[in-house]
């Protein structure tokens, strides 16, 4: 019973110590942390690229050689370069690119100073995919609409290049693109002209619709305006051809003594105080000045 | 001597047996202390917004993240990673607030980019972000960071190159931040980086200082033309009522005629009809009274002159020329 426990506590010793020596790559036991790959070398012979967990080995030194590896995805901004787009425009473009060490052996025989000459080279070629893929597009493609797809392009094209290094592209990536310094200033005095057009445009528009608003209102004024007119002038034809009808009728039941009854009351209105009348004495009116009897004389004058 | 010899024996087996039982004793003690010293190692506590990956032998065996006292097996058996995963990150692009002098050329061109119609305006933005899965935040991705970085500017300038200068500078400013969040969030996705973006915001979209004056001269120039409007709708609104009123006036004004001249003739009409109706009764008598009355009210006021018929010849000497009315019967 005691020995059994003392076993397994040697045993457990043991086992710590092997990983606790692991950490610093001695002994049978490679631990691969997550994030990172190895390799184990044997007489400089690249035999296992290790993946995350342990991996048991000789573990004889000398002989024996492990080599770490990023296993992650790796950022690499790649330098600044001046290209021209199929319509001759130059173009200051920026990337960067997401990539990874697929295959360690592979990489490694490829870089075997390191991941330092991976990266020259991977700017190298990314650069040369870019120019040689925005080359091929004009100015407007690349700066709205197509962008996305020249960026799957040149990535898949990056991805091609690199695979026999060993190398896994996930993403090539456009990250800033400005027109070359100096081109600025012809950028905007035609944003300037641009602009000025506008606001003219939109000045004029607005008095456009400002005028013409101005118009119908006094279309519509003047239409108010005759239509009531109309109204009105009909109104007082009714009013004269109805006072006429009704005069008529009146009066023309008894026209003769119409005539006697107007023409007296225009006798009032016509013959004022300015008025000199000259009258004989044989009229009506006077017919009784020079007596009762002169009558008759006077009727048959009227 | 035979049994001095026995007792020393049996005293030395005494004492080795003590002794035994002794170093067993301490080497058991070294033991569990040892252990509970190792096992002590195991725990660990998380304060809030901590996550703990564990690695056991290297792989990924699980990512704690509640808060407390947590218990693993210890190091090197298992290794932990105490990544703080509830901060929140900010990146800014391009400088925040106005353009000057001493703004840097790199912060400049970090913000200035094209619009689809060819156009240049800086678009100062940040990015808060922040890590919603530790493991692939610490262990997928080898700068988080510059990743971000460089993604979220290739974002923005991909959804301002499909974007006029107009929609960037004003009407689709929410429609840019949404789809750079959104186009961002995807691509830090493909790279499995653990990183959850949680607001894109845009500082002050500006156009660069040489074309700002033309630019607010087009919003000037839409103020102008809607004052313009407005004061053509001013107008109309002032005209058109006026307009009404005359309109109203003028048919008022023809309906009073119409039922004044219609009111007057039946009037008169009515009065005649009563004088007629007299007038059939006693015709002779009636036209001598109205002869006489309309006379009498006539005659007083003018100037009269009662010449026989026979004197004709005297109106030369009357003065008739003296006023413009005459008259003659």
């Amino acid at each position: 019973m005691r020995r059994l426990l003392l076993l397994l506590l040697l045993l457990g010793g043991v086992g710590v110590a092997l990983v606790a020596a692991a950490q610093w790559e001695v002994g049978p036991l490679v631990i691969t942390r997550e994030g990172e790959q190895k390799i184990i070398f044997r007489f400089n012979e690249a035999r296992v690229a290790t993946r995350p967990g342990w991996t048991l080995r000789l573990g004889l030194p000398v002989i024996e050689r492990v080599e770490r590896y990023d296993a992650r995805w790796l950022y690499l901004n790649t330098e600044t370069q001046s290209i021209q787009t199929k319509d001759g425009e130059q173009l200051q473009i920026d990337n960067y690119v997401i990539w990874r060490i697929e295959d360690p052996k592979q990489f490694r025989t490829r870089f075997p100073s390191g991941p330092r000459d991976a990266g020259e080279r991977i700017d190298r070629i990314v650069r040369d995919d870019v120019r040689e893929v925005v080359g091929r597009h004009t100015l407007g493609e690349v700066l709205e609409g197509r962008r996305k797809e020249i960026m799957a392009e040149i990535t898949e094209r990056t991805r091609g290049m690199l695979s026999e290094f060993g190398i896994d592209v996930a993403d090539v990536r456009i990250n800033r693109t400005e027109l070359p310094a100096g081109t600025e200033d012809s950028v905007y005095a035609r944003m300037k002209t641009e602009r000025e057009r506008l606001a003219k445009k939109n000045r004029a528009e607005g008095e456009e619709r400002a005028r013409r608003i101005r118009a119908e209102a006094d279309r519509e004024a003047r239409v108010i305006v005759a239509n009531a007119d109309r109204d009105a002038e009909i109104a007082r034809g009714e009013g004269d051809a109805q006072s006429a009808q009704i005069y008529a009728e009146a009066y023309g039941s008894a026209p003769e003594f119409y005539s006697l009854s107007r023409t007296l009351e225009a006798y009032r209105k016509a013959i004022s105080q300015n008025t000199t009348l000259v009258l004989s004495p044989d009229t009506e009116f006077f017919r009784y000045l020079r007596g009762v009897e002169g009558d008759a004389k006077a009727k048959s004058r009227k | 001597m035979a049994g001095d010899a026995e007792n020393v024996a049996a005293e030395e087996q005494v004492q080795r047996s003590v002794a035994r039982t002794l170093k067993n004793g301490l080497l058991f003690l070294i033991v569990v202390v040892l252990l509970s010293a190792w096992a002590y190692l195991g725990f660990y506590t998380l304060q809030p917004g901590q996550a703990a990956i564990l690695l056991r032998l290297g792989r990924h065996a699980g990512t704690v993240s509640e808060e407390g006292l947590h218990f693993s097996w210890p190091p090197p058996i298992v290794a932990r990673e105490i990544v703080n995963v509830s901060e929140v990150r900010s990146e800014d692009f391009g400088f925040r607030g106005r353009e000057s002098e001493d703004t840097a050329r790199d912060e400049l061109l970090e913000a200035t980019m094209q619009t689809s119609d060819n156009n240049i305006v800086r678009v100062p933005f940040s990015v808060q972000y922040a890590i919603k899965n530790a493991f692939a935040a610490r262990f997928r991705v080898a700068e988080p960071n510059a990743v971000v970085r460089d993604a979220a500017q290739a974002a923005m300038r991909e959804a301002v190159g499909r974007m006029t200068v107009d929609g960037v500078l004003r009407e689709r400013r929410e429609a840019l931040v949404s789809e750079v969040r959104l186009l961002l969030q995807d691509v830090l996705d493909s790279y499995d980086s653990g990183i959850e973006i949680q607001a894109v915001q845009l500082g002050d979209v500006q156009v660069p200082a040489p074309v700002r004056a033309a630019f607010d001269d087009v919003v000037a120039a839409t103020q102008d033309a809607s004052r313009l409007m407005n004061e053509a709708e001013g107008y109309r609104n002032e005209i058109l009522p006026s307009a009404r009123a005359d309109a109203t006036e003028r048919r008022e004004a023809a309906l009073g005629y119409r039922d004044a001249k219609i009111a007057r003739a039946t009037g008169e009409a009515m009065r005649f009809a009563a004088i007629a109706a007299e007038h059939r009764k006693a015709p002779e008598v009636t036209e001598k009274r109205l002869y006489l009355e309309t006379m009498e009210a006539v005659l007083p006021s003018i100037d009269k002159v009662i010449i026989e018929p026979g004197a004709a010849n005297l109106l030369p000497f009357l003065p008739l020329g003296r006023e413009r009315g005459s008259a003659e019967r």
